[in-house]
């Protein structure tokens, strides 16, 4: 109270280092998660995150005091996401699995975003993003087997073909309402595998097999990749491709939230009727979050095709739909950031109860409703918006 | 404050019929709303109040007879373009958005008065933001002239607001699209009395500062019955029993009877 003019700067001085320090923690956590190759330590950890979660859950004020140190310092926070975000590779130590997975959770973080502008925003119950991912990456793979397309013209095309898939879900989807509605895109998912199973051009069950690598400017993709002198394993292209990708629907998720559609949507979710009587033509605001959610999925898939090199139908089953919608619900409807969190639990955690064998799918159960019982409304819930902040 | 008798007609029904499978929920009714005016609309639970203002609305579509909104037939068209029309309404178990803010309600009622759509809020993210916050101070405004209670409470989940701030709410929202005909559906229903007389106040400042805002209001509370509308129309089984200014309706007996119940005849006759 004796100088208060030095109030703001030092608040500003704990909110720049909140925002450089939390991120930092985070990435230090993953790192420690991905190359933990002991089970007790895998316990550990994530006993550590629970506490976390706790102390989280415990003390509200904490929560909002790092929220608004983040709403602040946007631009830092930014700088320091694409810097943690880009050396992340190097501090794995050339581990080629924890960077196998990152690729992976990346790709499943994209298709939670995707999903979550039905499930979170509009409350969609939509059990076909798994179909529109299968959709994505048979589309890129064909053009690019069939008609020597180019990853980077197959990327947008397979995304368009999805959207496409997307839109005539969505039209006979409107005529229904939520349990109905999940049935029909239940149906739309199994009508999807079954296809790709049984047609000809798709190669049947056995799949596609030889899509080519990505090569931008010369640089294949399937070559190590040379940073001032550093050479990082292959699978650091696709790292830095999947993270572009995220980076992407991050940024259509945060604007789409903070839109009038995503208030529509927000409209809908919580009252049908009452949106449609504030004048929002409810019918095409669900097919427009069919085709956002298609599309991202699509290019998901994509990068999906072109990194593994080998896609089958199995891939696409509709269990990766159940699993996407997991990480929604499990990571925070509506939550940006808890959905992406919630891919990366999920996709890791199998991988990393290996040890436990035959028990692991049982042991993945219980954490998330572990998590689920410290965060009831997922680990990070939905917040309220503000304006002109 | 009466209505000249030369305001034009905004809102007119004709031969409004409503068949639900083999009900008639409604039969042959008539009715007209000049500007500016306040309509009372009573009856007994069941008498088709509510029907009414489905039709209205473009919930329901009527089996026969038309709706006209400034001599515009108004049936089959949607409900979500009959807002931007001009017509708003309020719900009888008030329907709010309940796990948005008290402003994000308001801002989702200037939906038909805003235009950016997907590709604005991605690549033209300047000029949909601005569009936004424009629709933000507008119900700022809007909060703040309807009640300074609700104004001060605007960052709250509407959810956890109390009854009679949730009734204010759902008027500020329905007056966010800017109607020439609002709509209220039983707005005290689950108030006490001085939750209602401060309700009536409220509807009455609404109105002074929108003098050319229609008002149709179904009620069951006798006092803002006989102290808001300028006129009263009575409905019951679906057919209209009687139309006119409160002194005059309250005095014939079918509407005694229909309306107040038995007893009520009874207790006037001793």
């Amino acid at each position: 109270m004796a100088h208060p003019s030095t109030q703001p700067s030092g608040n500003a001085l704990s909110a720049a280092f909140i925002v450089i320090a939390v991120p930092l923690i985070g990435a230090a956590f993953l790192r420690q998660f991905l190359l933990a190759e002991d089970w007790r330590l895998v316990l550990g950890l994530l006993a550590l995150f629970a506490v976390v979660l706790v102390v989280l859950e415990r003390l509200p004020a904490l929560e909002t005091r790092i929220e608004t140190a983040f709403a602040r310092q946007s631009r830092l926070a930014l700088l320091v996401g694409i810097v943690v975000v880009l050396g992340f590779p190097f501090a794995l130590g050339g581990n080629t699995y924890a960077l196998h997975l990152c690729v992976i959770s990346m790709l499943y973080a994209v298709l939670a975003l995707a999903l979550n502008f039905q499930l979170g925003s509009a409350n969609i119950p939509n059990f076909a993003t798994g179909a529109s991912y299968g959709i994505g990456a048979y589309a890129s793979a064909l053009l690019a087997l069939n008609f020597g397309v180019s990853f980077w013209l197959a990327l947008p095309a397979a995304a368009v073909v999805a959207t496409i898939f997307g839109f005539l879900l969505g039209i006979p989807s409107m005529r229904t309402r939520d349990s109905y509605l999940a049935l029909v895109t239940i149906a739309f998912g199994v009508v999807v595998h079954q296809l790709l199973n049984n047609l000809d051009f798709t190669g049947g069950p056995n799949g596609l097999v030889g899509i080519p690598v990505p090569e931008l400017f010369g640089h294949a993709f399937s070559d190590p990749l040379v940073v001032f002198g550093h050479a990082l394993p292959p699978q650091a292209n696709f790292y830095y491709l999947s993270a572009l990708l995220v980076f992407i629907s991050i940024v259509f998720a945060e604007r789409l939230h903070d839109s009038r559609v995503g208030l529509a949507w927000n409209a809908l979710r919580a009252d049908e009727l009452a949106a449609r009587c504030q004048g929002i033509n409810v019918t095409w605001y669900k097919v427009l979050a069919f085709a956002v959610d298609a599309f991202l999925a699509g290019f998901a898939g994509t990068i999906y095709a072109f990194y593994v090199g080998f896609i089958s139908p199995d891939n696409f089953t509709f269990l990766v739909s159940v699993t996407i919608m997991t990480m929604v619900i499990a990571g925070g409807m509506d939550n940006i950031l808890g959905v992406i969190v919630g891919a990366f639990l999920l996709t890791l955690l199998p991988e990393k109860l290996r040890a436990f064998s035959d028990y692991r799918i049982l042991f993945f159960g219980v954490t998330v409703i572990l998590f689920l019982m410290i965060r009831p409304q997922g680990l990070f819930p939905q917040r309220l918006r503000r304006y002109g902040d | 404050m009466a209505v000249s008798s030369s305001a034009p007609l905004v809102l007119e029904g004709e031969n409004l019929t409503m068949r639900l499978g083999g009900l008639v929920a409604m039969a042959e009714v008539a009715f007209t709303l000049k500007r500016g005016e306040i309509l009372g609309i009573i009856g007994p639970n069941g008498a088709g109040k509510s029907t009414l203002l489905n039709i209205i609305t473009g919930i329901y579509i009527p089996s026969s007879g038309e709706v006209r909104l400034e001599g515009q037939r108004l049936n089959g068209v949607p409900a979500h373009k009959i807002v931007a029309r001009g017509i708003a309404r309020t719900f009888q178990s008030s329907r709010l958005f309940a796990d948005l803010s008290v402003l994000d309600n308001v801002v989702i009622g200037r939906h038909t008065h805003t235009k950016a759509g997907v590709f604005d809020a991605i690549f033209r993210r300047r000029r949909a933001k601005a569009e936004l916050e424009a629709a933000a101070a507008h119900a700022e405004d809007l909060l703040k002239s309807v009640s300074r209670g609700l104004h001060a409470q605007r960052h709250r989940p509407a959810g956890e607001l109390a009854q009679a701030d949730r009734r204010r709410l759902e008027i500020a929202r329905a007056l966010a699209t800017d109607p020439k005909v609002l709509l209220l559906d039983e707005p005290s229903s689950g108030m006490d009395d001085s939750d209602t007389d401060a309700l009536m106040d409220d509807i009455r400042a609404v109105c002074a500062q929108r003098p050319d805002l229609a008002l149709m209001i179904i009620e069951h509370d006798m006092r803002l019955v006989a102290s808001l509308p300028h006129r009263v129309m009575v409905l019951d089984y679906g057919q209209k029993l009687a139309d006119g200014p409160y002194e005059e309706i309250r005095k014939i007996p079918r509407v005694q009877e229909a309306y107040l119940g038995r007893k009520a005849t009874q207790h006037a006759g001793a």
